[in-house]
């Protein structure tokens, strides 16, 4: 067991659970699809001029009036399903990953900055903190677009305001607990600067927890911005995300068009749910007290 | 609830037996904001109301005004007209309806208190009344005004022993809801249903239903849940997703006809210079704006495949517009049916105007006010893009966009407007705009010809209905000729009911249980 690098240690334990391995197959496999979403799809779904409105609504395998195939079929707008979702989940996971990044960076910031130097800069960000969490996510998001209006930029902005306080809270807590241990003292005797103090010593032995919630804050946005957009509050109409495609279908489910709602539903669920049940694992390597 | 159940038993008992072939429960699709037929011109009420009481003048399915309590009406010169009324018309309560009760209602109705959206408007034009007889009024206008019907077509007659001006509150209680018309109120309960009792005094032809149950169901899916399972036998407002199901079901039978609701695209001509949301084809500043240009306007029109907007966006609930007003309706333009899609021409016309690479342009539109607004404006995009004019297409929230489309924000902007009359669009929307006169009021785009400006004076001041229909064509082909808007399609109104039964579908969105019968 000593020769082995924390590393391995950690990818060995990661990889005990066979569900765990099967969902970050998968979330390799829907960001490889959104990634390379402009090489792999049909169709261009935010390019007007490829749409014709006379191929809306096929069902999937109907051909275009060009010949082109369908295999999910086409929305209202004549739109092809499959690279609808293609490029939706470009967005819904840019969107989860680019709003958890920053509301990361922005959160675990002021909750070291909180712990480390306490008194009334604590007392200021921690009620801060409280009050953040004390309203419900989706409605603060609502807020903020309806007031900054529409569009991927402040979607993911309305998602850093409503996501940063969990990991002021979770950075705190940790560094609560780090900051009284000896490297630190041994750090600050040497009379490092603060800041170094700060991100070189603290931070690191914090990351742990960090992760953890950053991998189901990844999900949590995912499904923050599927509903704004369901709601019709998040991206544009011309550049819809899978939570759009969701809400476009929506009035065709009971008329039998159960494709435009159906497929990007699945998408969605397959994404959160791979995202999910990496974090959990994620959750129980990285928990010290949960020894096995 | 009581007062309810115990109309329904009354009901039952009456028609003992037959009582379920003569009672109806109808869904509404939303509200009523009083019963007070002078607090609110409002849709829903008027739905309610007009089962209780009666107008002076009613109007047939296309909106004609037809006798109603005045049985004829003429102008003696030109700002006198000469209204005869209905003889032997009893109200609820058994009180007589003479002149007197109209010369009080038209007092009456701007001292409505805190009334939301006064049925003054349709009063202020009358200055003056006289009574020659109790069945004769003569009311005198500042200056010749032929549309005087259409304006009574909108007033409910209550009786003049009412007192100076009655609550509104005493309405809802059903205290003073007291008209002429082919129903009673026997309860209201604000927001969930009112429960009406037939009329046998009433003048007009004795309606099939002795009892009415009208419910509120503001909730599209729910409405037409509840035709299907049964809880109601008729319904209004039917969702154009829907419509299409409905019409598969044998449970079911529908009716339909355009609406007096035309759903359009305005074009900026506020700017002669630089335009706003439009630049050139790679994205650089146009020193004119193109929208200037009839034939630019006429290539965004005849772009758009209205066809398949209203067959595939639409799923057929609407006809494809040329002009404001329905085929079939007064005032229709027979030179102006909807334009023909053509992109060949699109392009030719685009290119003589200078412009044979196209432009760029952002269409706006709102996506939670009129039917699939946000889909209609999507599909739009796509065909102007076809024919080199990039488009690019945003939806806004209705409160945040109705106020940018008045102060001239946008190049090209998609709105819908309701009428009952076919000048109303034309003075309103196209006519210079010209607040002092209170014309051209919601004229967005700012479009202005004096041609046009004026054939709609003529218009106004001719006071034979057949004159100024001409004259009222003339003009729409002036305006349509200049692409001043691009009308897109006429939506349908359109109601559901139960297998066997027959609804004269309306152009102006009354729901009228009296003309709900067995086939």
């Amino acid at each position: 067991m000593r020769e082995e690098t924390p590393f391995r240690r950690f990818v060995s334990e990661f990889a005990a659970s066979k569900v765990a391995v099967i969902g970050f197959v998968v979330v390799v496999i829907v960001a490889l699809l959104a990634l390379l979403a402009p090489l792999l799809a049909p169709q261009n779904p935010y390019d007007l001029a490829q749409l014709d409105i006379m191929d809306g609504r096929l069902a999937p395998g109907a051909k275009s009036l060009t010949g082109m195939v369908f295999w999910l079929g086409t929305d209202d707008q004549g739109r092809d399903m499959l690279s609808g979702i293609m490029y939706g989940l470009r967005i819904s996971l840019s969107v989860g990953v680019g709003s958890a990044v920053i509301a990361g960076v922005v959160g675990s910031s002021l909750g070291l900055l909180a712990a480390y130097v306490g008194g009334w800069v604590e007392t200021a960000i921690m009620r801060l903190v409280d009050l953040q969490l004390s309203f419900p996510a989706i409605l603060v998001a609502l807020m903020i677009l309806a007031f900054l209006g529409k569009g991927v930029g402040n979607v993911m902005l309305a998602l850093v305001i409503v996501e940063w306080a969990r990991y002021a809270r979770t950075a705190r807590g940790a560094a609560l607990v780090e900051r009284r241990r000896e490297y630190i003292e041994a750090a600050e005797c040497l009379a490092l600067p603060q800041w170094r103090v700060l991100f070189r010593h603290l931070l690191p032995n914090c990351m742990p927890p960090l992760i953890v919630i950053g991998t189901i804050q990844v999900a949590r946005a995912i499904t923050l911005e599927a509903t704004l957009s369901f709601l019709g509050l998040g991206v544009p109409i011309t550049e819809p995300s899978l939570g759009l495609l969701i809400a476009n279908g929506y009035q065709y489910m009971l008329s039998g068009k159960y494709w435009i709602s159906f497929y990007p539903g699945i998408a969605l669920l397959v994404t959160i749910v791979a995202i999910n049940l990496m974090g959990d694992q994620l959750r129980d390597v990285l928990n010290p007290r949960l020894q096995r | 609830m009581l007062r309810v159940s115990k109309a329904l038993a009354v009901a039952v008992l009456l028609s003992a037996g037959a009582a379920h072939a003569q009672t109806v429960t109808m869904a509404m699709s939303s509200a009523p904001t009083s019963v007070d037929p002078h607090y609110h011109t409002f849709n829903p009420n008027e739905t309610l109301d007009l089962h209780i009481f009666d107008r002076l003048v009613e109007r047939d399915t296309q909106s004609n005004p037809i006798p109603g309590l005045a049985t004829s009406w003429k102008l003696l010169d030109d700002t006198t007209w000469e209204v005869k009324l209905r003889q032997d018309v009893k109200f609820h309560d058994g009180s007589p309806f003479t002149a007197a009760d109209v010369v009080y209602n038209f007092d009456r109705i701007p001292k409505v208190v805190n009334s939301p959206g006064s049925f003054a408007i349709y009063t202020k034009t009358v200055i003056a009344m006289e009574v020659p007889d109790p069945y004769t009024i003569r009311m005198k206008t500042a200056a010749i005004y032929p549309i005087l019907p259409v304006d009574m077509s909108n007033i409910f007659i209550i009786p003049k022993g009412l007192g100076p001006n009655p609550a509104t509150e005493d309405f809802n209680s059903g205290k003073n809801a007291i008209g002429t018309g082919a129903y009673r109120l026997v309860s209201y309960k604000n927001g969930d249903r009112a429960e009406l009792e037939r009329n046998d005094a009433w003048w007009g032809p004795k309606p099939h239903w002795q009892h009415i149950s009208i419910r509120m169901i503001a909730n599209d899916g729910a409405r037409t849940a509840a035709l299907l399972a049964g809880d109601v036998q008729f319904i209004e407002f039917v969702p154009t997703a829907d419509a299409a199901r409905l019409k598969s079901d044998k449970r079911v039978a529908l009716a339909e006809i355009a609406s007096q609701r035309i759903i359009y695209l305005w074009l900026d001509h506020s700017r002669t210079g630089t335009p706003v949301f439009i630049t050139g084809p790679n994205g650089e500043t146009l020193e004119k704006n193109p929208l200037n240009d009839v034939r630019v306007r006429e290539a965004l029109s005849i772009a758009i495949n209205r066809p398949a907007i209203v067959d595939r966006v639409m799923e057929g609930a609407a006809y494809p517009a040329g002009q404001f007003v329905a085929k079939g309706s007064w005032g229709y333009d027979p030179s102006h049916d909807a334009p023909v899609y053509d992109v060949a021409k699109a392009k030719a016309l685009l290119a003589q105007a200078g412009f044979p690479n196209g432009f760029r342009i952002t269409l706006h539109g709102p996506n939670d006010r009129y039917v699939n607004d946000g889909k209609i404006i999507q599909a739009i995009g796509q065909m102007w893009t076809r024919i080199g004019v990039q488009t690019s297409v945003d939806a806004i929230t209705w409160p945040n966009y109705v106020g940018r489309t008045n102060k001239q924000e946008f190049a090209a902007y998609l709105l819908g407007w309701g009428f009952t009359e076919a000048s109303n669009p034309l003075r309103s929307l196209i006519y210079t705009f010209s607040p002092a006169k209170g014309w051209g009021a919601v004229n967005r785009g700012r479009y202005s010809n004096p041609t046009f400006d004026a054939l709609v004076d003529k218009a106004m001041t001719t006071g034979d209905d057949a004159a100024r229909e001409k004259v009222v064509i003339a003009a729409t082909k002036v305006a349509m000729d200049d692409v001043a808007v691009i009308p897109l399609h006429v939506q349908k109104n359109i109601w559901a009911m139960k297998a066997g039964l027959t609804y004269a579908a309306r152009a102006d969105e009354d729901t009228r249980v009296m003309d709900l019968r067995p086939q």
